[in-house]
């Protein structure tokens, strides 16, 4: 069990209002991922369903009861802090049985239970140490199987694994989906990073500004971003925006420095032009869509990155194959695959491109 | 060569700032017939006579006494002092209570002179039977104490992360359970700092002990001064001094013990700053 | 129930024995000061006081000794802290060198904070006795004269010496640990500027040290201000009341007078301009840092 719903949930500090009537549902067992720039309110959305941060308007409703004033405990959802926030005097145990001690469970029972979330976690032969003593992973862990012992019947995590070097990032990563699939309990999670968000979610939440601006599966968010700013914010690197505008012949015209068939509803008017660098190639300059100058290339190993300026698109990044042979200062045309691209019309929205 | 300028620099401000100790440290070795002929910084033959008479219990006179008082009030001065700071303290870092109010007035607590409140506290005391008790110098030594201590504990935790109150509140602690299981033993140099700042602001006082106690809870710092109002024949000098440094060993002796984490907390701002 | 009600009201009964202890033991003798300050009343009558108006006030306002008493803490306060900090800053910046690698060099210095005052002016009541002393003993060998330091002419100089040199220890140990605390980048950032030692000293340390100086500067005036234990032992009230501080002022009025209402009074006026002092000084302070913000 472990359906969360909110329910024109609001939070305001004085009259900053950072989350506006949030509307969310998350189903039991779901993994949803809480993306969106610094300062969002990502945070304080997860805080707010923790009961760590008071929800000035609007409701929580956890398993059908309102848990709007219910305090954290009260909840049963467990968080998993960024900082990892160990207990520095109490040793790894400790720290794992503290909620149940204060729970007021028998040593008999605290043990069991810190065991076996020990053992899920490979913690065992760590049990008895501090958290001083401690890598940045074991901390990790420990952070989790504290979360675990309880049984909470949701997860929440903020940005867990900001603080764990690259390698580890992946390790955990994998644990946490790993941990997912044999909990099978709720899990909130909040991140900046792309990947996490991408490979963890069953949904990703993306917030601006205390709004949700789109929700849905990473594919639906990756292949039909709602708005410009979904469209920019999903994906690395980010997709191209280039200016363009329907010609009288239902074509696109790019800002006179190229045209491009798409079919389109009569009334559709976009104004910008999404186009993701894995869509683009390079090619002859006489064959492509439009035209420019290599300006610079990042070799990545698996692809170049090929920037190419346009004096009237701007710099565009194509995301070419790791050997091609375009030099710098050299002229190339771009390809448009014009059934991957996404347009926007004058207030940022997603236009439908084919009726 | 300046380095040679600065260790005499260093010598002289250490001898001048010194000074009186040294001289009480030396005279308190020097028998009476040597002090009339001697009153030098050197000991011509040293004897311990002073400390001897300066442990002799009289009717009038009994150093046990002054030092046990001295312990138990300053303990008590101490404690209560901590105790009563550390909860106020959570709730000022954490809770944000009074942070406008009586932080600030506890602070300046420090600042006043206490002697505004001696007076009526003199006459609080009459009525409550608590004059010349360990008990009452003690209450009052802790009003002494608060603010530092409430300063420096209000700092420690405000130097804690705030996720670790959170993580404890997920955990299901309550704040009382959170103050005393998870922020106290976090806290614990700070509150052992708070103690030991205490204790030896305690055993210094002086005024409260002069006030409010007579003969059965007089301090030492007090105590010291009869030493010196002498049976006739003027003051013994030598037994004066032995009652000087013995009343100012504790202090001293935990001063010096501070000391190291004094310069531990200072090389600690030295990174960080 | 609102989660941050319920915080809050946790919070507050943490903070409430702090609150209930300063209300019987500071708020209750408050009050008391308050009612005898209008009052007529000696030892005999202290239960039944009779309010007699604002006489209590117009004997201290009228007394000759009470404001000699006032400039005497006011002169002695402002000339230590002035002592303290300037002997203070020059011993931190030129011994620094010298502590930073033998850290127990400042345990030495820092000794006489740890003597009760009360003690330290009892010692050196041996210190300048003019027959057991060494000071009087040193000046005659070598000088063939001394001086009567506690005296008329030279009390006031010699308590200044005294607290100066207990105290300057206090001084000497925060402007170290501010002037350790000057990020070695900001120093080297200026060497490369090509400024010189002095340069330097003036136009970066002395200015990242400000604030502490005025700390200090701060604290060591209110001390001062307040003195009592030192100046009480070494010569009380001094000769026609000339080294009275205001705690020995009112002490006297109250152990020594018996005159109740006056000590009383004058409590009340200092503890009235205290606070108004140090509430002025708060309120500037953080409209300063909210400048800084
Ligand atoms: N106590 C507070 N008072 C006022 N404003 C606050 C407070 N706490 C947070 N905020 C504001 O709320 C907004 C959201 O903060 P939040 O921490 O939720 O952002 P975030 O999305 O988690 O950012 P990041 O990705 O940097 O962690 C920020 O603009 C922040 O300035
Ligand atoms: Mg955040």
């Amino acid at each position: 069990m472990g359906k969360i719903s909110l329910r024109k949930a609001g939070k305001q500090y004085g009259t900053v209002e950072i989350i506006r009537d949030l509307d969310l549902e998350i189903a039991d067992g779901e993994f949803v991922v809480i993306v969106g720039p610094s300062g969002c309110g990502k945070s304080t959305l997860l805080r707010m369903i923790a009961g760590l941060e008071a929800t000035t308007s609007g409701q929580i409703v956890i398993d059908g009861h309102d848990v709007t004033a219910a305090l954290p405990v009260e909840r049963k959802l467990a968080m998993v802090f960024q900082s990892y926030a160990l207990y520095p005097h109490m040793t790894v145990r400790q720290n794992m049985g503290f909620g149940l001690k204060l729970a007021k469970l028998s040593v008999g029972a605290i043990r069991a239970k810190v065991d076996a979330a020990a053992d899920t976690l490979k913690l065992t032969p760590l049990l008895d140490r501090y958290p001083k003593e401690l890598s940045g992973g074991q901390r990790q862990r420990v952070a989790i199987g504290r979360a675990i012992v309880r049984e909470p019947v949701g997860f929440l995590f903020d940005e867990p694994l900001s603080n764990l070097d690259a390698a580890l990032r992946v390790d955990m990563r994998l644990e946490i989906a790993k941990l997912h699939r044999s909990l099978g309990a709720t899990m909130i999670y909040v991140t900046h990073d792309q990947v996490e968000a991408m490979t963890l979610a069953d949904r990703i939440v993306v917030l601006k500004d205390g709004r949700v601006m789109q929700q849905g599966t990473p594919h639906e968010l990756y292949e039909n971003p709602a708005n410009l700013f979904v469209a920019q914010f999903i994906g690395s690197p980010k997709m191209n925006i280039l200016p363009c505008k329907r010609n009288g012949d239902g074509q696109l015209d790019l800002s006179g420095q190229g045209l491009l068939e798409m079919p389109l509803r009569s009334d559709a008017a976009p104004v910008q032009l999404g186009a993701r660098p894995e869509h683009l190639s390079l090619v002859a300059p006489e064959n492509g869509h439009c035209r420019g100058t290599v300006e610079a290339r990042e070799y990545l190993g698996g692809t170049t990155s090929v920037f190419v300026r346009n004096p009237e698109l701007g710099l565009i990044n194509v995301s070419a194959p790791a050997d091609i042979g375009f030099g710098i200062g050299e002229t190339v045309g771009i390809h448009i695959d014009n059934v991957r691209l996404s347009l926007f019309d004058a207030a940022g929205a997603a236009v439908i491109a084919s009726p | 060569m300046i380095n040679a300028l600065r260790w005499l620099v260093f010598a002289i401000a250490a001898l001048a700032m010194n000074f009186p100790i040294l001289v009480t440290l030396v005279t308190s070795f020097k028998s009476a017939r040597e002090l009339s002929t001697n009153p030098g910084l050197w000991v011509q033959a040293p004897t311990l006579d002073n400390y001897l008479a300066v442990f002799q219990v009289s009717d009038r006179l009994n150093i046990f006494l002054y030092l046990l008082n001295s312990i138990t009030v300053a303990l008590i001065g101490t404690t209560l002092a901590v105790a009563l700071a550390l909860p106020a303290a959570y709730a000022i870092a954490r809770g944000r209570l009074g942070e406008r109010t009586l932080l600030p007035f506890i602070v300046n607590l420090r600042a006043v002179p206490l002697i505004i409140f001696a007076i009526p506290l003199y006459m609080m005391f009459q009525w409550l039977a608590l004059l010349d008790t360990r008990l009452g110098l003690g209450l009052i030594l802790s009003i002494v104490n608060l603010p530092l201590a409430l300063v420096i504990l209000v700092n420690a935790i405000r130097d804690l992360p705030g996720e670790l109150d959170e993580a404890a509140l997920m955990d299901g602690a309550n704040r009382r359970q959170i103050l005393l299981r998870v922020i106290a033993p976090v806290c614990r140099p700070a509150i052992v700092t708070s103690l030991i700042f205490g204790f030896i602001t305690a055993w210094n006082e002086f005024l409260f002990g002069l006030m409010l106690t007579t003969s059965k809870a007089v301090p030492i710092t007090v105590g010291a001064s009869f030493f010196f109002a002498a049976s006739g024949g003027g003051v013994q000098w030598g037994v004066a001094s032995a009652v000087m440094v013995v009343g100012a060993l504790p202090p001293v002796l935990l001063g010096l013990i501070m000391y190291r984490q004094i310069s531990g907390s200072m090389t600690a701002g030295a990174v960080k700053g | 129930m609102n989660t941050q009600g319920a915080h809050s009201s946790e919070f507050r009964l943490l903070a409430m024995p702090l609150v209930l202890f300063l209300l019987v033991f500071l708020g209750f003798p408050a009050i008391v000061n308050l009612i005898y300050s209008v009052s007529d009343v000696s030892f005999e009558t202290l239960r039944q006081p009779r309010i007699t108006g604002l006489s209590n006030f117009a004997a201290v306002w009228n007394d000759r000794a009470f404001w000699q008493a006032s400039w005497f803490s006011f002169r002695f306060g402002a000339l230590t802290a002035l002592l303290e900090c300037a002997l203070g800053l020059v011993l931190a910046i030129f011994l620094s060198p010298l502590i930073e690698r033998r850290s127990w060099l400042m345990a030495i210095l820092m000794l006489p904070l740890m003597v009760a005052p009360a003690l330290v002016g009892l010692m050196y009541r041996l210190v300048l006795h003019e027959f057991a002393g060494p000071v009087p003993y040193y000046l005659w060998a070598w000088f063939g004269t001394s001086v009567s330091f506690l005296g008329p002419t030279s009390a006031f100089w010699t308590l200044i010496v005294v607290e100066t040199l207990q105290w300057t220890p206090f001084a000497l140990l925060l402007f170290y640990m501010a002037y350790r605390a000057i990020p070695t980048e900001i120093v080297e950032a200026s060497a490369m500027d090509g400024a010189r030692r002095w340069h330097l000293l003036w136009y970066v340390e002395l200015p990242l040290m400000a604030p502490t100086i005025v700390v200090a500067l701060l604290i060591r005036f209110i001390d001062g201000f307040r003195v009592f234990d030192n100046v009480y032992v070494l010569t009380g009230s001094g000769p026609g009341g000339s080294t009275a501080s205001l705690s020995i002022y009112i002490y006297e009025a109250f152990f020594k007078q018996g005159a109740i209402g006056k000590a009383v009074a004058a409590s009340v006026i200092l503890f009235a301009v205290s606070f108004a002092v140090l509430y002025g000084l708060n309120f500037i302070a953080s409209r300063r840092k909210g400048a800084l913000r």
